[in-house]
């Protein structure tokens, strides 16, 4: 028996090979989606149109919500078009969403009957999953800065390899927080598409708060979304790496996968 | 000490029964069926003897590991294999992998034999295997680390007659070398081929515990006699008949002993005469007809084989 893996080692291995031609095309969507907008840049950046001032007259909640710094610089640009948007909030969401169908989605299928069937302890299984979803999130933030800086090139723009390099290493523990909370979200509801459901509409509903808390006086309360520690505009404008942010969320996805743990450790299950 | 043990084992899903109360022993090396109807909780008793579900009362162990104890369970766990009445399979993903997987999990010592065996193309995605092909990915990984106590929910079905001769061979030579096996079913054939003992279960309670021997008996002889007389149906209407048919031939099922059933047909002149066991199913129906009472007080003899001659002295009170 010793030459066989740790059992979360086989598990990470055997989702993350079974998610290997679901993240080749995400992480190829993605590089499309990127692309087509910073085609639309060049035309944008000679219009003559003073894009800050429009972007100003915003209300604070949509500036908050969209992390709107600058729009005219190429930095800018893609902060608001495409990390803003694709990077903190579409990529977070599917991660949730994938995440929330992990622990659930094998309970309902029966497909844990036959892990557990096996000497494999409950904690294995939730650390396997979630080690197993590491590869999209490592594929994703190594091939779209890659993606991103020729895309920059080609439209005859330059930008700071730094600043693009930092906005995907600070993606990481924010995507992995993503995936925590739908692993612990999924170890709470026995339906798949429930768990995946609710793991969705959670980190959107946090993310809805920040915007709105940030433009009030209880800013504070926005803290609890995981969307708080992750500003990629900040890092792509103004240089500003928020390490503190990033060790914030590791930790929470620390804690959210021990949670999911010791739930999962004692539930029956029941699909 | 036995290699399963269970002890007052109960699961109820919040207010719903699965199993409720279930005790019996099953020895080493010996093979016990689990029969009853579909829902009947043969399902839950092996999940939670596997530790799935939590018992809600009572307890077990399995290889003398307490499945209470996630720990104990898991040393049990390796030695254990199981194949579940519907497995849960990637379809989207290879039977090799699949397998791969399961080996990395749990050993393979037996894996290319099994799949050879069972005439198994690896290279399909289980998605496009047929029920059947599917049933023979999970025996495979059911048995292919050599275990010395399998839990097998269900197992034959979706495989065709063929396999599961083949299946049950399988099962005879593990058996023969000394594998414990707990097996459930509602094909009662399957059970009669296979097992040594038979628990019946039925709504959620373990009714009865029988040899399967004892439960051929229980069904009496079926009996079919041609006489040079003319009879008349009263000649046969005796303690010990039922089913009664005259006609050219008689044909009835005999409960009694032996010798008065010569004593019966000493009164004719007997042409033709043939009497072979009753069919299984008509000693597995009488669990079945409702007389829950009396399966209560046979439970009382679950584990050894007394409660044969109760159940006989029952069918014959009941006339």
């Amino acid at each position: 028996m010793s030459d066989r893996p740790a059992p979360w080692l086989a598990i990470a291995r055997y989702e993350a090979a079974g998610r290997a031609r679901g993240s080749a095309v995400l992480t190829g969507l993605l590089s499309a989606f990127l692309l087509l907008f910073l085609a639309f840049y060049p035309s944008l950046a000679t219009s003559g149109i003073d894009l800050d001032a429009y972007v100003e007259a915003f209300p604070p909640a949509f500036q908050e919500a969209f992390g709107i710094i600058s729009i005219s610089t190429i930095e800018g640009f893609l902060a608001v078009e495409f990390y803003q948007f694709a990077w903190l909030l579409l990529v977070g969401l599917y991660l949730a969403y994938l995440g929330g169908g992990t622990i659930a989605g094998d309970v309902a299928s029966g497909r844990m009957d036959l892990t557990l069937s096996a000497a494999v302890p409950r904690r294995d299984v939730v650390v396997g999953q979630f080690i197993g979803l590491w590869s999209l999130i490592f594929l994703l933030n190594l091939i779209l800065p890659i993606v991103a800086y020729a895309g920059v090139l080609a439209v005859g723009e330059t930008i700071a390899i730094e600043r693009l390099v930092a906005v995907h290493a600070l993606a990481v523990p924010y995507h992995l927080c993503c995936v925590a909370l739908g692993i612990a979200v999924s170890t709470i509801f026995s339906r798949e598409g429930i768990a995946q459901r609710v793991a969705l509409g959670a980190l959107f509903a946090l993310f809805m708060l920040e915007s709105v808390a940030a433009a009030s006086e209880y800013d504070w309360i926005g803290w609890v979304s995981p969307t708080a520690h992750y500003d990629p505009s900040a890092v792509l404008v103004l240089a500003e790496y928020d390490f503190t942010g990033a060790g914030v969320l590791l930790a929470a996805a620390i804690g959210l996968i021990l949670l999911a743990a010791i739930r999962f450790g004692r539930m029956d299950l029941t699909g | 000490m036995p290699a399963i043990d269970c002890q007052s084992l109960t699961k109820y899903y919040g207010d719903v029964c699965g199993i409720e109360d279930v005790s019996f022993a099953v020895e080493d090396g010996e093979v016990f069926g689990f029969l009853g109807p579909n829902g009947a909780g043969k399902t839950t008793a092996i999940r939670t003897l596997l530790g799935f579900l939590s018992p809600t009362s009572g307890g077990a162990t399995l290889l003398g590991h307490d499945v209470t104890d996630p720990t104990q369970l898991r040393r049990a766990r390796e030695r254990i294999g199981y194949l579940p009445g519907d497995p849960g399979l990637d379809t989207d993903r290879t039977a090799k992998a699949f397998l791969d997987h399961q080996a990395a999990l749990r050993g393979s010592a037996q894996r290319d034999e099994l799949v050879a065996r069972f005439g198994l193309d690896e290279s399909r995605r289980i998605g496009d295997l047929s029920r059947g092909n599917r049933q023979k990915v999970a025996l495979v990984a059911a048995f292919m680390h050599e275990p010395e106590l399998l839990l097998l929910d269900e197992p034959t079905s979706g495989l065709d007659p063929l396999l599961q001769e083949e299946f049950a061979a399988l099962v005879r030579e593990r058996v023969e070398n000394g594998t414990t096996v707990l097996l459930s079913s509602h094909v009662l054939g399957e059970v009669a081929a296979l097992c040594d003992r038979v628990g019946v279960i039925r709504e959620g309670r373990l009714v009865a515990v029988e040899s399967v021997e004892a439960l051929r008996s229980r069904g009496g002889k079926q009996v079919r006699v041609r006489v040079a007389e003319n009879v008349s149906r009263e000649a046969f209407e005796v303690r010990g008949t039922m089913n009664l048919r005259v006609g050219e031939t008689v044909s009835f099922t005999w409960t009694g002993e032996y010798d008065a059933l010569i004593d019966l047909l000493d009164g004719f002149t007997v042409h033709d005469l043939e009497i072979v066991d009753a069919p299984l199913e008509k000693a597995f129906m009488t669990f079945y007809d409702g007389d829950v009472q009396t399966m209560g007080e046979t439970r009382g003899a679950v584990t050894d084989g007394g409660s044969v001659t109760d159940g006989d002295e029952r069918l014959r009170g009941r006339r």
